[in-house]
């Protein structure tokens, strides 16, 4: 065994002499029967394993390496983790190719892996991993998730502690007051009357489910202290009780519904499950001290983390397939809340180009079956208001829920209209009606490219979703319906929702600064999902939205007094990511001219007083900056939309019509057997897209092939035989998110 | 490296003092540290080197000096403790703050305003000026940045004045004073021989749950302070005696409560600075070292001397008007005789009991716990019992002290004077108990009967605050963030230095240790429960009477069941740990 090893060692050192990287085209394979023979050996060698555990595991250089891989496997990689899955994980997902990496890794990257090994390592460290590896190694890793969550409680709560939006501001307060007047009116008055009474003190204008929610919260209010919730006369009632009676409620819907969804998602969800647990549990860290979040729900006081904990489930289920309690998720998430709209157009597009790749007899059926689902959800959403009589009771609520009769953008925001306002006056040029329709229609060709990725698979592979799976029982038994998995598309789900709620946010009508909330969601999920120098750059932007998120509620938040809560939170959660602009190899230029930006306009606000002509200038400066980094990250998903679509779309017109990635995902089940033909794409398919051996991850080297990956392309599709994929593959995955313990 | 090491060291009986497992590596260094510490291993385990006072402590191999002579140099994990423990102390800027707050503003305002030779005297608030004269004077460099930021923050008439500016100040000046803590435990991991359980220690006490309570919500400056006790006590490890000796007279004038440990500093310096081994006394250390304390005490108190107002300024600093208890029970001996003494009255009510029952004492029962405590059937006790029986006990520890003055006998005898003090001590405040957790924390690496001691005290000790901060706001606070703490130090240093007990007794007394612990999770839901049932108790009682007074009566007269409670289950805990560690430090081969 130990020899074995040894003359892996030496062959794959020879390798690496002559193994550099060189650009070129899939079809310029360089045969070398040698070192072929090497890489064969080690292919079935049973020491794959000792090299995975091998006790100098550094940052593999290989961390690049991942731009496409994840097409190859369905719903069941993350477009842009870092480290594919452990071979060690029985779930895991993509069973079928991982073994041909040792070759790959081993060959062609040894060298630079030894030179930049350390500093990559470096990069990747942060407190959170620091903290997890060191709970791990002292065998308390059943108190990790426990410690997050208690931690992540006594942060809002300390947070809590401080002043909330409208504190001692009579007579009108802000937005505490509105909820806490939601409670009051709910808990009185009758269901009718709720849409209808004194609407110009906080008059109810959120959806149903916030008014249930409101109501029960009213109730055990009303148990215990009925003053805190009077009706009329607890106006403005500020107690000290009745502020931590409401922060507690804020606390509760928390710990119920967002951090169970978080919970899952981070541990248990396709995208993550088969990352290490560190990984999951530093993933699940990154989310639960998400800054922005904490300091709107528990600082400023609203109840955003109910709708965001739903989408999220919502954006679960999608990924396991289970499309009707995701329907019926999303349906809630915008029964609490109508600015889940801002996802609807991508969640919208996504089923119907599954139902599309379905094709006719399935599609429709899982069609119908989607709607019915919708429909009854916002029946039963809506039905104390369709009782007794129909159309009357339904209409206020209607009309409440969507003012059109708003200006176009309230405050200063950090959205297209309130930044391009600074040269152009919208308001002088353009009628008040015409304004809104303006801006639905900008709004709408924003998010049309969101659309077209979803559906297009669909168009193109009509069908192919129902060719490629055959309606058997899988290996636990149970039935394996074809709707019942996710689409390829959902891999580009997150991007999508990304897209489409920042083009709302950009450009639609009425927009608050707090709704950047609504695209940090996906953002930070596609962020936990990557890492930091992965190609692509899902982290880095994650990490610099969620920043700039925090600085364009900057305006609201220091007038609600959470100053040092915002300096101190966004240090914390930097910090314990290991953000570090200074060492990040992508997008280093514009994060740190935004951060000295910030930086300096948090400055000059310290000390200059604004001049008497420009008394905004501070608010208008922040909507500048945020406004133009927004755009900025609209762009770049437009860009990574496009880039994983016409992945997708490449990869299946080569072969087929079908997308490849619908293939892998038929490979991953792992218990049949493959044709050579799926095999051959999916090995050429994976090392040529996959550059970044050598370079810095970017796209402009996405096809450039190694010759120790096309060697391995044409042994693969030459020598081996038509295999039945069981087991643990082979590869010699280095775990590359979990430096050297 | 892990499994077969970890193993060997978690289950082997016996270990060397020497052998030591990085549990906290930071970043990249943890390979050389382990490298140097096992070097070190070798060369006091195997080469013989004469046990000189301190050798077992510090890590006295030159590898890691270079390291160690920049004091500002920190590790990866120690930027790590730091900006967490900021950051977590920022968010508590809007937090409860007692009269302790409006106390160090008023000081502020007197030392920035008044001439020196009226700080003494100044009585236009409640809050008159009662720290030894270095704590004015570093009222008084506090205020200098203060009278820029807002002047009317040093205003002396302005009182009970609560802005933002105010408040955000004087909470950051906690935080920055803290640093002088930090440095210290950050150092205290430099020289150790086991940093893995050492940097556990330090961080435990850089988090620890009484400075969170005590100094960032409640508000005082104890990190501070404990930060020149931890770098005397340091100084003291590193055999840099007189420095120890500047640094603790340095703090007594900072705050006299630290002359409950003074007796130990004063034999230990005596004994192992002043005299050689052989007993006879050097005279030119006895002397260096009497004129360096001097100097400090001449510093402090010299220009009231030269002011001839030392009498008043002494005056201010005992007042002996006080009662034996404070207000509120701490968790010492005097609290258990109290709640004996209200359990025996009600015996003599109830079952008629043949004993002198004094009307004083009656009556202040039923005045709760505020005020004088005066016995119902207990005879009283004067100031001079309380100050016979600490100094006797501290004597008994003393002479331990004196016949083996090694640090790690030191910093025994600190805690266990400390603890005395807090035990038998006349009106002690329930925040003292911070003067017998810090030196207990440097102990609990020992041995696995040290670190149930810590333990024991220290979830005690930690509980027994809680009742400083009674705001239901900060009750989730200090219960989870207590709650972290215990669940990030307790467990780690068990695995590293748990031992099975090794007789019949021990796995008894190990049991009901346990099962003592456990019980402040019923204690806490049971105090946490009983406003609320007292609460709905009102309502229904209200006009019906049961037994001649009504439900809600009973109720508002065990106002104080709660807080009695935790103070009785604390001294329980409290004094148990006592006796443990006299017992081990009595027993104890050095």
């Amino acid at each position: 065994m130990s020899q074995n090893g040894s003359i892996r060692q030496r062959r794959t050192s020879t390798l690496n002499n002559d193994g550099v990287l060189f650009p070129g085209g899939r079809s310029s394979p360089i045969p070398r029967p040698t070192s072929l023979a090497s890489v064969r050996s080690t292919n079935y060698s049973e020491t794959d394993h000792s090299e995975i555990l091998s006790p100098t595991p550094r940052r593999h250089y290989l961390i690049q390496r991942q731009s496409s891989q994840w097409l190859q496997s369905g719903g069941g990689i993350s477009p842009s983790t870092s480290r594919p899955s452990s071979p060690l994980n029985p779930n895991h997902p993509t069973g079928g190719f991982r073994r041909h990496k040792p070759s790959l890794s081993f060959s062609s990257l040894a060298g630079n892996s030894k030179q930049k090994g350390a500093k990559v390592s470096g990069l990747n460290d942060s407190l959170a991993r620091r903290w997890v590896r060191w709970m791990h190694k002292n065998k308390l890793k059943g108190w990790v998730l426990p410690i997050q969550i208690l931690l992540a409680l006594w942060v809002k709560w300390a947070v809590g502690l401080g002043s909330y939006s409208g504190e001692n501001t009579p007579p009108m307060y802000g937005d505490y007051e509105a909820q806490r007047h939601w409670l009051e009116i709910t808990y009185h008055l009758p269901v009718r009357m709720w849409y209808k009474y004194d609407l110009q003190y906080w008059g109810l204008d959120y959806p149903p489910l916030t008014a249930y929610v409101s109501w029960i919260f009213g109730y055990i209010a009303n148990k215990i202290n009925p003053a805190w919730v009077a009706l009329d006369s607890s106006r403005g009632i500020e107690l000290p009780n009745s502020k931590i009676y409401m922060r507690a409620t804020v606390l509760v819907c928390d710990l119920l519904i967002y951090l169970p969804a978080l919970f899952y998602f981070a541990t248990k969800s396709s995208l993550l499950r088969h990352r290490s647990i560190r990984a999951r549990h530093v993933a699940f860290f990154t989310l639960l001290l998400q800054p922005a979040l904490i300091l709107i729900d528990s600082g400023h006081f609203q109840y955003n983390s109910v709708m965001l904990g739903l989408t999220c489930q919502a954006f679960n289920y999608f990924l396991e397939g289970q499309d009707l309690l995701g329907a019926i998720c999303f349906v809630a998430s915008l029964g609490f809340k109508q600015m889940a709209l801002y996802y609807s157009p991508a969640v919208f597009s996504y089923l119907l180009g599954k139902c599309l790749l379905l094709g006719w007899k399935e599609g429709s059926a899982h069609l119908i079956r989607i709607g019915l689902v919708t429909v009854l959800s916002f029946i039963v959403l809506f039905l104390p208001f369709l009782y007794p009589s129909f159309p009357e009771n339904l209409l206020p609520p209607i009309q409440r829920i969507f003012p059109f009769a708003r200006g176009l953008f309230e405050d200063k925001v950090a959205n297209f209209w309130c930044t391009s306002n600074v040269v152009f006056k919208w308001n002088r040029h353009f009628s008040a009606s015409l304004l809104p329709k303006l801006a639905t229609g900008l709004t709408a060709v924003a998010f049309m490219p969101t659309m077209w990725a979803l559906l297009s698979p669909g168009i193109k592979g009509f069908g192919s979703m129902a060719s490629l799976y055959h309606t058997e029982a899988s290996v636990d038994g149970t039935e394996n319906k074809k709707s019942r998995r996710p689409a390829p598309t959902v891999s580009l789900l997150a991007h999508s929702l990304f897209q489409c709620s920042l083009s709302f946010f950009l450009f639609s009508f009425q927009v608050h600064e707090k709704t950047i909330l609504v695209p940090l969601l996906p953002v930070s999920l596609l962020m936990i999902t990557s890492a930091p120098t992965v190609e692509g750059s899902d982290w880095e932007w994650g990490v610099l939205l969620n920043n700039v998120g925090c600085f364009s509620m900057w305006p609201l938040l220091r007038r609600d007094g959470l100053s040092v809560q915002y300096v101190s939170l966004l240090a914390l959660w930097n910090y314990a990511i290991g953000h570090n602009p200074f060492r990040q190899k992508s997008l280093q230029a514009l994060t740190l001219a935004v951060y000295s930006a910030i930086f300096v306009l948090h400055i000059s606000e310290l000390v200059i007083s604004p001049p008497a002509r420009y008394p905004d200038i501070f608010p208008v400066l922040n909507t500048l900056i945020s406004g133009g980094v927004f755009g900025l990250a609209w762009l770049w998903s437009l860009k990574r939309l496009v880039e994983l679509s016409w992945a997708m779309g490449s990869l299946g017109t080569q072969r087929s019509s079908a997308p490849s990635s619908l293939r892998m995902n038929s490979l991953s089940n792992g218990t049949r057997t493959k044709p050579l033909a799926v095999q051959e794409v999916f090995s050429s398919s994976i090392y040529g897209d996959n550059s970044a051996t050598g370079g810095n991850g970017h796209n402009s080297q996405r096809h450039s092939v190694s010759p120790a990956s096309s060697m391995v392309r044409r042994r693969n599709t030459s020598v081996l035989p038509p295999t039945r994929e069981e087991g643990p593959s082979t590869a010699s995955v280095v775990d590359l998110n979990e430096p050297s313990m | 490296m892990d499994n077969d090491t970890r193993n060997e060291h978690t289950f082997s009986p016996k270990r060397s003092k020497h052998m030591s497992l990085p549990v906290l590596p930071s970043g990249s260094d943890s390979h050389i540290r382990m490298r140097k510490v096992s070097n070190t291993s070798s060369i006091a385990g195997q080469s013989g080197i004469p046990p000189k006072v301190n050798l077992e402590y510090i890590n006295t191999s030159g590898t890691e000096e270079k390291n160690s002579r920049n004091i500002w140099s920190l590790s990866g994990c120690d930027w790590d403790l730091l900006v967490i423990g900021t950051a977590i102390k920022l968010l508590l800027f809007p937090a409860y703050r007692s009269t302790d707050f409006e106390v160090h503003r008023n000081w502020m305002a007197i030392t920035h305003t008044l001439p020196i030779s009226k700080w003494y005297y100044e009585a236009t608030s409640e809050w008159t000026l009662d720290y030894p004269p270095f704590f004015a004077y570093f009222e008084y460099l506090l205020s200098i940045p203060a009278s820029f930021i807002d002047s009317k923050m040093v205003d002396l008439k302005n009182l009970n004045y609560d802005a933002w500016t105010v408040i955000a100040y004087q909470r950051s000046t906690v935080i920055v004073s803290e640093l002088v803590m930090a440095f210290a435990l950050s150092w205290f991991v430099r020289r150790s021989l086991r940093p893995d359980l050492q940097r556990i220690i330090s961080a435990s006490l850089y988090f620890h749950p009484g400075f969170l309570i005590v100094d960032h919500i409640h508000f005082q400056y104890n990190g501070f302070l404990f930060g020149i006790l931890l770098w005397s006590i340091l100084m003291a490890r590193n055999n840099q005696k007189l420095l120890s000796g500047v640094l603790f007279a340095i703090l007594l004038n900072f705050k006299h409560i630290y002359m409950y440990i003074a007796p130990a500093y004063f034999i230990y310096l005596l004994r192992s600075y002043c005299m050689d081994p052989s007993g006879s006394i050097s005279i030119p250390s006895f002397i260096r070292l009497a004129q360096s304390v001097i100097a400090v005490f001449a510093v402090s108190f010299g220009p009231f001397i030269w002011l001839r107002q030392i009498s008043q300024v002494l005056s201010r600093l005992f007042p002996f008007t006080r009662g034996l208890n404070h207000a509120y029970w701490a968790p010492n001996f005097w609290a258990l005789i109290t709640a004996l003494d209200r359990v025996l009255l009600k015996l003599v009510h109830f079952r008629g009991l043949q004993l002198d029952v004094k009307q004083a004492g009656v009556e202040s029962t039923s005045r709760g716990l505020v005020g004088d405590t005066v016995f119902a059937v207990i005879p009283n006790v004067a100031p001079i019992h309380t100050f016979a029986i600490t100094l006797l006990l501290q004597a008994v520890f003393l002479v331990k002290l004196w016949r083996h003055p090694t640090y790690k006998s030191f910093v025994t005898a600190i805690t266990l004077c400390g603890y005395v003090s807090f035990l038998f001590g006349w009106h002690v405040h329930e925040k003292a108990i911070l003067l017998v957790l810090v030196p207990l924390s440097l102990l609990a690496g020992e041995r696995h009967s040290y670190f149930r001691t810590f333990t024991i005290a220290s979830v005690a000790g930690i509980f027994s605050l809680f009742p400083l901060l009674f705001t239901p706001a900060e009750t989730l606070i200090k219960t989870v963030y207590s709650l972290l703490w215990c669940i990030m130090v307790l467990p780690p240093m068990s695995k590293q230095l748990y031992e099975f007990p090794s007789s019949a007794v021990g796995v008894v007394v190990d049991f009901l240790e346990r099962a003592y612990l456990y019980g402040f999770v019923l204690l806490q839901i049971f105090t946490s429960l009983y406003p609320v049932l007292a609460h709905r108790g009102l309502p229904t009682s209200q006009g019906q009477t049961v037994d001649g007074q009504s439900t809600a009566e009973v109720l508002s007269k065990l106002e104080f069941l709660p807080l009695m409670l935790t103070s009785v289950y604390c001294a329980i805990g409290v004094i148990w740990a006592f006796l443990r560690l006299g017992f081990l430090y009595l027993t104890e081969q050095f």
